[in-house]
């Protein structure tokens, strides 16, 4: 037990210490508070300023590493950013004060970063922002990974202090405890529980000769219920999941067959997947490879064959899987040379049979 | 896949676009294709239609195969069914890639002796199926044994074992779990080897036993005869071993003067029993039991034909079948009789059930799960199915003997078959879906590539009657032996980084400490960059230089290479290794990256100034 601990802090020292990347791939930016938000008097509030003018409340400023930390870009450190928004939840500026992304390594200048982030003026923080939708790519082209944790960043950061001030207000729900009851099912069977969401893309929509067939075609679902991880994972996949687990922990699994991929292939390098992340209220959660485990068959008697297939672990415990979440789909596709983003989303509910009334 | 990928992918569209929610699989859509990519369950086999062997891009293969790399030294790991060579692990040999045999800590593995020979790769047991933790492995030539761990796919530990030559046939306890390996001596020699003129009517074969944990001699147990291939049953009860030269001949017309040699059986519990009552003598170290006929009764001869090779168990535990070799026939030994046998209820050859017909050259034995036995058969350059209790019923009845009515089919493979092996059949979970028949000789499969040529590995589909040959492989110097093994048993153990302090020398924190004549260089490998960008030396100095890769991403590994110091060696996520050299060449030495990591790759490295 003793020996545990101190490996564990040591582990702690270490991570401090492998995460001293080069300085002259660090960029650090001298920043004021009327940068993102002008007002003639600020109030710190916790973890956030409101901005007066006149004495009047006209918005709130925040500095992302005080929300969002857990974001880390490409480097492996968090993008400093410095955000305003004014009462109305319409965001007035935006500042990265530090970031070590190695953006200029694919050919992209400190100017593209900016006018990446100058998109989000004017966007509501009430509705949310996603990449591909609110907030195009166009202006940092294959800088994928550090757009889609830039835009968590902003848009998670912000609605949460929205929260706090008191612009956004979510619906209590009742948190229930997942179910552990497990019956055999069959693929169908499964499928009829609405266990599993889909989202599909076709080669119309990517801009490709085929028409309704289907670029993407991804289904996902809560793993952890035993009745459907271990129905449509088998039971050693399964197994192996709850290996991987730990207390607090919850994942989903995706899988797709179409051309299109959902896993892309920039994991293989950087360890993050940029295609797709999680929401759920004000929290976004992105995947890397050390919260993947692969998987390449479906075992519920009757399943299809699928293409690609992977289990992604949420490591955190603000995550409550009997709530509503959305999967979010970023994919990049290819129209002659020129890349391009497609967008899609869908909404997912734990049926009730999966949890514990 | 019976079923047109296109118009299914077409289905799951339309239904997945309806309602949005989920897909809907029609009764129509029962096909899944997926038996050849997962491993086997029942209902998969009985839907797939065609065994497909092509992995596609993107796809994954169903086994790990452990190969042995014979005379290269080394383990390779080769993906079944596609048969692409995966990894190479670096056991008893030099590799300048991974600086095996080049750092400090594998130094310290090889003891200066890199020249091996591994012929037979086993994993280590649980309940007869294979707990996925360690695989062994033997060195013929300098009588050594590896385990490799398989979280980190490297050779841990290496043990010596003396008395003995020409280790052979080695494998592991599979019941309960394996706490013991065995390993044989094919040449017998003077023991201990002290007197170069002892007569060879005095030379002893020895039977080694190897606690798998502490990787240490438990005993061994003195022979007069030569032991070749090894076995253990599914009991926990016996080490088995064939033996072709109880002659003590040392020339070939000698080694061939009896007409039957034996299968040999060591009895567990009365060595266990004999170490506890202090039987034994130190002979270099080791204890050594007595096994001469005539000297304990820890052991049984059953004799069999002239010159026997493979011992393989069947996956039901039942039979150990000897394979002839220069008899034409394979020898059934009904495991169960070997108790009586011991206890002298029955003559030790009763035991046999049955020796059926085979073909000429029979060498090793494997099994489909179904009851089935497949011999390789050297100078016919076949493999032979043919049904073991045919054969043991046929014992009865000579007319069907005579007919050969247990052969179920003969494959030619070209060309000259050594070993054999089908998915999963040295476990009670023998599956009956691939077969690597691997032969020796490959004149024509493949393009020529001068005098020395390679090794020929053809893949064989074993789920129909008939034996498939699907696919042929190249092979390098020379793998013996291989087993393939179900990928969900290994890949739940395989790690993608180390855990930095497990390895005390793991450097946190990058920097040159002196001492006298003796520096050390601890250097942080973090992409693009080594921790330090210089470092200031002097001519003549020890230097131990050592790197720890900080990258946590998996696959990111480093190299580290030190120009004209003939230093090259690569650190994977976490992982720490260190070298020592003496600093005689003074002048610039650029150190760099051999391990490709970065866009920035290139630039990573650092100069070592010695003046
Ligand atoms: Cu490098």
């Amino acid at each position: 037990m003793k020996k545990a601990l101190v490996l564990f802090i040591m582990f702690v020292f270490a991570s401090a210490a492998y995460a001293d990347k080069p300085k002259f791939l660090e960029h650090r930016y001298e920043y004021k508070l009327e940068d993102v938000l002008k007002a003639d008097k600020y109030e710190k509030k916790d973890r956030y300023w409101e901005a007066y003018i006149a004495g009047k409340l006209v918005g709130y400023i925040f500095l992302s590493k005080d929300w969002t930390a857990q974001h880390v870009g490409y480097s492996g450190k968090h993008m400093e950013t410095l955000v305003g928004f004014d009462t109305k939840g319409a965001i007035t500026g935006v500042k990265i004060v530090f970031h070590a992304e190695p953006i200029v390594l694919i050919g992209l200048k400190q100017d593209n970063y900016d006018n990446f982030i100058k998109q989000y003026i004017g966007k509501s923080v009430l509705q949310g922002m996603s990449v591909g939708n609110e907030i195009k790519m166009d202006a940092i082209t294959g800088a994928t990974v550090t757009a889609v944790v830039q835009n968590a960043i902003i848009a998670e950061g912000a609605k949460k202090v929205a929260a706090s001030a008191g612009l956004i207000k979510y619906a209590a729900q009742q948190s229930h405890k997942i179910s552990q009851k497990f019956e055999p099912l069959s693929w169908k069977e499964l499928m009829d529980t609405g266990a599993m969401k889909n989202i599909l893309i076709t080669k119309e929509d990517v801009g490709q000769q085929g028409g309704k067939d289907p670029y993407i075609d991804l289904s996902f679902g809560l793993a952890t219920p035993p009745a459907i991880g271990k129905n449509a994972l088998g039971e050693r996949t399964y197994a192996q999941l709850l290996q991987s687990l730990k207390e607090g922990d919850s994942a989903v699994f995706i899988f797709s067959n179409g051309p299109g991929s959902f896993k892309g292939s920039g994991f293989a390098r950087g360890g993050v997947f940029e295609r797709f992340h999680v929401e759920q209220d004000d929290r976004t959660y992105v995947f890397t490879d050390k919260d993947y485990i692969m998987f390449t068959e479906l075992a519920a008697n009757g399943a299809p064959t699928i293409k690609e297939g992977g289990i992604f672990i949420i490591r955190a415990k603000d995550f409550d899987q009997s709530k509503p979440f959305k999967l979010k789909l970023i994919i990049s596709y290819r129209i002659g040379v020129d890349s391009k983003f497609k967008a899609a989303a869908s909404d997912y509910k734990l049926p009730d049979k999966f949890m514990e009334q | 896949m019976s079923l047109d990928r296109r118009k299914f992918l077409k289905y799951m569209g339309v239904a997945g676009a309806a309602a949005g929610a989920s897909m809907l699989v029609s009764e129509g859509v029962k096909t899944k294709g997926k038996a050849a990519i997962g491993p086997t369950t029942a209902e998969a086999q009985t839907e797939a239609k065609e065994h497909r062997y092509e992995v596609k891009p993107g796809e994954l293969d169903a086994y790990y195969g452990f190969w042995s790399g014979g005379h290269s030294g080394e383990v390779r790991i080769i993906g079944v069914p596609s048969m692409r060579e995966i990894k190479r692990i670096p056991v008893f040999n030099i590799d300048v890639g991974t600086g095996y045999g080049v750092t400090n800590e594998t130094k310290a593995l090889l003891k200066g002796r890199f020249c091996g020979d591994t012929h037979h790769v086993h994993g280590s047991y649980n309940n007869g199926v294979y707990d996925g933790k360690y695989l062994f492995v033997n060195d013929k030539l300098n009588n050594r044994v590896a385990r490799i761990r398989t979280d980190y796919m490297e050779t841990d530990k290496i043990v010596d074992v003396p008395n003995i030559q020409g280790m052979h046939g080695l494998f592991t306890q599979r019941y309960p779990k394996t706490e013991w390996l065995v390993c044989n001596g094919e040449f017998q020699v003077p023991v201990p080897n002290t007197n170069p003129n002892q007569s060879p009517a005095d030379y002893n074969g020895v039977h080694t036993i190897i606690d798998a944990e502490k990787m240490e001699i438990v005993c061994q147990i003195l022979m007069d005869e030569n032991m070749d291939l090894a076995a253990t049953d599914y009991k926990g009860r016996y080490s088995m071993t064939t033996s072709y030269n109880p002659e003590k001949g040392v020339t070939v017309s000698e080694m061939l003067a009896f007409d039957e040699d034996f299968m040999l059986v060591f009895h567990w519990d009365r060595i266990r029993s004999a170490l506890k009552d202090g039987k034994y003598k130190m002979v270099n170290g080791v204890k050594m039991l007595d096994g001469r006929a005539g000297k304990s009764d820890l052991t049984l001869r059953i004799p069999v034909p002239k010159n026997p090779h493979g011992i393989n168990v069947s996956p039901d535990g039942k039979y150990a079948v000897c394979s002839g070799k220069v008899a034409p026939t394979c020898s059934v030994v009904e495991i169960d009789k070997i108790e009586d046998a011991f206890n002298g209820k029955i003559k030790p050859k009763e035991c046999i059930v049955a020796q059926p017909f085979i073909g000429l050259g029979p060498l090793h034995t494997t099994y489909d799960g179904r009851g089935n036995a497949i011999t390789s058969v050297f100078i016919d350059s076949t493999n032979v199915k043919w049904n073991i209790q045919k054969a043991i019923d046929n014992e009865k009845n000579p007319e069907e003997k005579k007919k050969n009515t247990h052969i179920v089919d003969v494959l030619d493979v070209t060309y000259q078959v050594g070993h054999i092996m089908a998915t999963m059949a040295e476990t009670k979970e023998a599956d009956g879906q691939w077969l690597v028949s691997l032969n020796k000789f490959s004149k024509d499969r493949f393009l020529n590539v001068g005098p020395l040529k390679n090794e020929c590995e053809q893949l064989v589909d074993i789920t129909g009657d008939k034996l498939k040959l699907v696919h042929d492989s190249a092979a390098y110097i020379e793998p013996h032996d291989c087993i393939m093994v179900r990928r969900d048993i290994i890949e739940k153990h395989v790690k993608d980084r180390y855990n930095m302090f497990d390895n005390p020398l793991a450097v946190t924190k990058a920097g040159v400490e002196r001492k006298g004549n003796k520096v050390t260089v601890k250097l942080t490998a973090n992409a693009p960059v080594f921790g330090l960008s210089e470092v200031h030396l002097k001519k003549g100095e020890e230097v131990t230089v050592i790197v720890t890769n900080h990258d946590e991403i998996s696959d990111l590994d480093h190299g580290f290479a030190l120009s004209a110091y003939n230093i090259n060696f690569v650190v994977a996520p976490f992982q720490t290794k260190s070298v020592t050299f003496t600093a005689d060449k003074p002048g610039v030495y650029w150190a760099y990256c051999t391990n490709f990591c970065h866009a920035l790759h290139l630039e990573m490295r650092m100069r070592f100034i010695i003046a």
